[in-house]
């Protein structure tokens, strides 16, 4: 049922239609944040629809294997480019995981932005219709459009709603982000030419390029530009400069969007499409791949550790958590793979989460500095029980989420790599020292806050609540949302489903 | 034939109607005769053909198209004009020799009457530059740009003499065919034509006159040199095009012009903190990118760099509208006086940013598809280096497109005043720009498949 409706392109097209509904609500700002979440839920439950009749959904074997849904139409004929979208397993969780994190950020933010409300809510929207399109689309220039059109809104939200230095922020992450992605387009082009050359069709769908025949140079050049686009999302260790600026200036909800969907966008570019499309560049790479992983995992853990202002501690972390999916995907191996896809939904759901309780700190005391604070556990049980919480979750509890992604990832690793595994180990940790560090003084020791401190509103207990319920449920019984990748990363991998 | 006859005699009508009612309806009557050779152009097909002109489905697009910049462009100028005191008939008669010029430099077959249409057009911004009498800065402006463009025509007319003792003919196609077994002295002629091409697409090295003239003049007359001339001289360029095909040495000046007008337009652009003088350094990288299609021509370059062309026209009315309709009484000029402007005028702020993102080339406006398409035929051709380049410049230029939208909405306005809001005439003259970039990034392929038909 429903499955005749072009339920993808409404998963898009639903959030830009809310930001119509938004114009008359301008400049109402208490009846304008209902409505953004109004649709932000109408899509979570669009996306959970999607989910719970997966099984039921027929898979497209003959056309495209493992994917569920395919939407088709020409577009841009004279460029050959099409408007190709396609759900998977992969897909599905991330479309899941994108749906989720923006109910969530629109609460967190439901009174930290107190002007420009209506600005920030249709930038909100429009960027969720960017995120969507990202891991929808199986039409290499479509894929770099939302790429792209992704951008704009985080580039304002920063810029506009952020603290600090956050114009300089602001841009160096546009700068970034531009720099990878540009020469991506140009290899995009370049395989795009390089496919009509082979075959007559001048095609930028995914798995018409992925016929294609390249010589190992030729992939190795193009490999090296789509790479440098997605590791600088990533971030990979020399690219992951702008991170730590941007997530400390960034708004609350842009900081979670930030880790929990943005940095995912270019793991899944990888999986997606770099290591389908250039396997042998991609397994000559592999050694590079894993090296700057490793870096990354030590060199950000360690530098979290010396970090004073709590959130670029957290974006510190991330860049560390970031690397044990970056290891899965250079593993390149079933297990290890799962591990990763499964890892980045963890990593949003439990970043996510830290970022949601330090920007509460924030609003309370207005400092993020860790020794601003100290023995909140007296003063508000409420919170520290959740702060405690998603850092133990954060630094790998069992029976927690992101165990159970680090834990597969080492796990199908070690078969292909064990000495990466065992340096990976030891991330993990340093991973507890410096969440050690922040629990200790942050919830611990003496109290430093003169100001009282107010516990938890209901709205703050809703958002900590579900995200905490959801975390143990993916640590407790991974098994379905394993099950929905399966197939897919079965392919990825080369095996049969 | 008609619509140019229109353009040129309703612009001696303007001239008459105002000197025997003085401070009558000059723009609705230019505005008319102007909607009148556009529509003429659209509906009806083309007529007689005389001796030097041929009226053929691609001088119709280019009729039509820089027929609607400079009904923008008008609309701009009558509120402009009105506020800054600029009166009197010549400017709506100035504006209508402007465009029957154009007109007749993209039909013309011969090189005659080639020249007479780009020089029409260029004599006509030479009023128009310095309109304002007062104006010392306009007065520099319209200085500098004739004693350049005097010099380029020389350049251009001296070109076209060596042709004629080559080929002993002034038909263009009489010379494409002599392109093919080319003498010395016909090549000297096209690298001198090729030459003053360049200073009327302002490529550089031939482009330093841009920068002052854009600022100097009054923005709406900036707005209309900066798009609907640049639409003319390249449809000029595209009819020369064959000339230039006979030696290869020819196609190397054109690689080296594209190279450094990218390079020179985007970062000399980085430097600047006058917003008119930074988008005339952008507008001198973005002809890089228009003569880098004209590099790949033979691999579709030519659909590439008119629809970048149009789409340049589309984002540079916007840009320069949106300045006009800032300005009261004196013009803001320095990046800083746009600070948190995006909130106290709406439109504007939109269209400028809009315009900004488009010349970035982000999507989704129309400027990704323009650079999409561009570097498509430049990859096909072969010219991997000048591609990569190229990307490379464009990031530069993301930063200083940048810039701009900063200073619209995250920095605080610097003064309260209160802003006057835009007529009637100003809002369609933004939005519809506006509008049309937004509306060709997402929906390109009706155009495309358009100049598919006319280029071939």
């Amino acid at each position: 049922m429903f499955t005749e409706y072009p339920l993808l392109t409404i998963l898009i097209l639903l959030p830009l239609a809310g930001c119509l509904a938004l114009l008359p609500l301008w400049n109402c700002r208490v009846s304008a944040r209902p409505v953004a979440l109004g649709v932000g839920l109408l899509e979570l439950a669009l996306s959970a629809w999607l989910y719970g009749s997966w099984r039921e959904l027929t898979p497209l074997q003959a056309k495209l294997p493992g994917y569920l849904l395919v939407e088709d139409a020409p577009w841009i004929p004279a460029f050959g480019i099409r408007y190709t979208l396609g759900l998977d397993g992969i897909s599905l969780l991330m479309v899941l995981l994108t749906s989720f994190t923006f109910c969530i950020a629109l609460l967190v933010s439901w009174n930290s932005i107190k002007e420009k409300t209506g600005l920030f809510l249709t930038l909100m929207l429009t960027m969720e219709a960017g995120i969507m399109g990202v891991f929808l689309a199986l039409d290499l220039a479509l894929f770099y459009l939302f790429w792209e059109v992704m951008l704009i809104p985080m580039f304002f939200l920063i810029g506009i709603w952020g603290h600090g230095r956050k114009i300089y922020s602001t841009i160096k992450f546009f700068l970034f982000t531009m720099f990878g992605s540009l020469l991506m387009l140009l290899a995009i082009i370049a395989l795009q030419l390089l496919h009509a050359k082979q075959t007559g069709i001048a095609t930028f769908g995914l798995h018409e390029l992925l016929k294609t025949q390249l010589p190992a140079d030729t992939q190795l050049w193009l490999f090296a530009a789509f790479f440098l686009a997605f590791a600088i999302k990533f971030p990979l260790f020399p690219l992951h400069t702008w991170l730590p600026d941007a997530h400390t200036d960034a708004p609350t909800a842009g900081s979670v969007i930030l880790a929990g969907l943005l940095l995912k966008t270019g793991s899944y570019g990888l999986i997606r499409f770099g290591y389908p499309l250039f396997p042998l560049a991609a397994q000559t790479l592999t050694p590079l791949f894993y090296t700057l992983a490793l870096i990354g995992i030590i060199y950000a853990s360690l530098v979290a550790f010396a970090q004073e202002d709590m959130k670029r501690l957290i974006a510190y972390s991330s860049i560390a958590h970031m690397g044990y999916v970056a290891i899965g995907i250079a593993a390149w191996q079933p297990v290890a793979l799962s591990g990763s896809i499964l890892q980045m939904a963890n990593h949003g759901i439990t970043t996510g989460a830290l970022f949601c309780l330090v920007g509460m700190l924030d609003e309370r005391a207005h400092t993020r500095e860790i020794a601003a604070f100290g023995g909140l556990w007296g003063k508000i049980p409420q919170y520290s029980f959740f702060f405690l919480f998603f850092s133990l979750a954060s630094l790998g509890l069992p029976g927690l989420n992101n165990f159970v992604g680090e834990f597969l990832v080492l796990a199908g690793t070690m078969k292909k790599a064990p000495l990466v595994a065992a340096l990976a180990f030891i991330g993990i940790v340093l991973t507890l020292i410096y969440t050690v560090r922040l629990v200790q003084e942050v919830i611990f020791q003496k109290e430093r806050q003169p100001l009282a401190l107010a516990d938890l509103s209901p709205r703050e207990l809703l958002i900590l609540a579900v995200l905490a319920t959801v975390d143990v449920w993916m640590g407790v019984h991974p098994a379905p949302l394993l099950d929905l990748i399966h197939g897919p990363v079965q392919l990825l991998t080369g095996g049969g489903l | 034939m008609m619509p140019l006859l229109i353009l040129a005699g309703g612009s001696v009508l303007v001239l008459l109607a105002g000197a025997l009612r003085p401070g009558g309806y000059l723009y609705e009557l230019a505005g008319a005769l102007i909607a009148a050779a556009l529509l003429w152009s659209l509906l009806l097909p083309a007529g007689a053909v005389m001796p030097g002109l041929s009226v053929t489905p691609f001088s119709r697009f280019f009729w039509v198209f820089l027929d609607s910049i400079g009904l923008v462009a008008l609309l701009l100028a009558a509120g402009y004009n009105r506020r800054r005191g600029i009166t009197g008939e010549e400017y709506p008669a100035t504006l209508l020799f402007a465009l029957a010029g154009m007109g007749a430099a993209c039909t013309a077959s011969d090189l005659l009457m080639l020249f007479l249409g780009l020089e029409a057009f260029t004599f006509a911004f030479y009023i128009l530059v310095a309109i304002k009498r007062d104006s010392v800065k306009g007065g520099e402006a319209g200085l500098k740009y004739l004693l350049n463009g005097t010099l380029s025509a020389a350049i251009m007319g001296m070109g076209m003499a060596l042709l004629y003792a080559a080929t002993g003919t002034l038909k263009l196609s009489g010379l494409a065919s002599a392109a093919n077994h080319p003498e010395a002295l016909f090549l000297g002629g096209a690298g001198l034509v090729l030459l003053g091409m360049a200073f009327k697409l302002s490529l550089a090295p031939a482009h330093l006159w841009t920068a002052d003239v854009y600022q100097g003049a009054p923005a709406p007359v900036t707005a209309l040199l900066s798009t609907a001339s640049k639409g003319a001289s390249l449809a000029a360029m595209l009819l020369l095009l064959p000339l230039f095909g006979a030696w290869h040495g020819l196609r190397d000046l054109l690689w080296a012009l594209a190279l450094f007008s990218m390079l020179a337009g985007n970062f000399a652009a980085l430097r600047q903190s006058s917003l008119k003088r930074m988008l005339a350094w952008s507008s001198v990288g973005q002809m890089g990118y228009v003569a880098l299609a004209l590099v790949a021509a033979p691999s579709g370059g030519l659909r590439a760099a008119v629809f970048y062309i149009v789409i340049y026209a589309t984002a540079g009315l916007a840009a320069f509208g949106a300045l006009s309709a800032l300005s009261d009484r004196f013009e803001p000029d320095r990046l800083d006086d746009y600070r948190g402007l995006g909130y106290r005028c709406p439109l504007a702020g939109i269209a400028l940013a809009v315009a900004m993102f488009s010349l970035a080339g982000i999507p989704p406006t129309a400027g990704f598809i323009g650079k999409f398409g561009v570097f498509n035929a430049a990859l096909r051709q072969g010219e991997t280096t000048l591609a990569i380049i190229g990307i490379l410049a464009a990031l530069v230029a993301v930063f200083f497109y940048l810039r701009v939208v900063v200073m619209l909405y995250m920095k605080p306005a610097g003064d309260s005043n209160q802003l006057r809001s835009p007529g009637f005439s100003e809002i369609i003259a933004l939005a519809v720009p506006t509008a049309a970039t937004l509306l060709l990034g997402v929906h390109p392929q009706p155009l495309l498949d358009l100049l598919a038909k006319i280029l071939t």
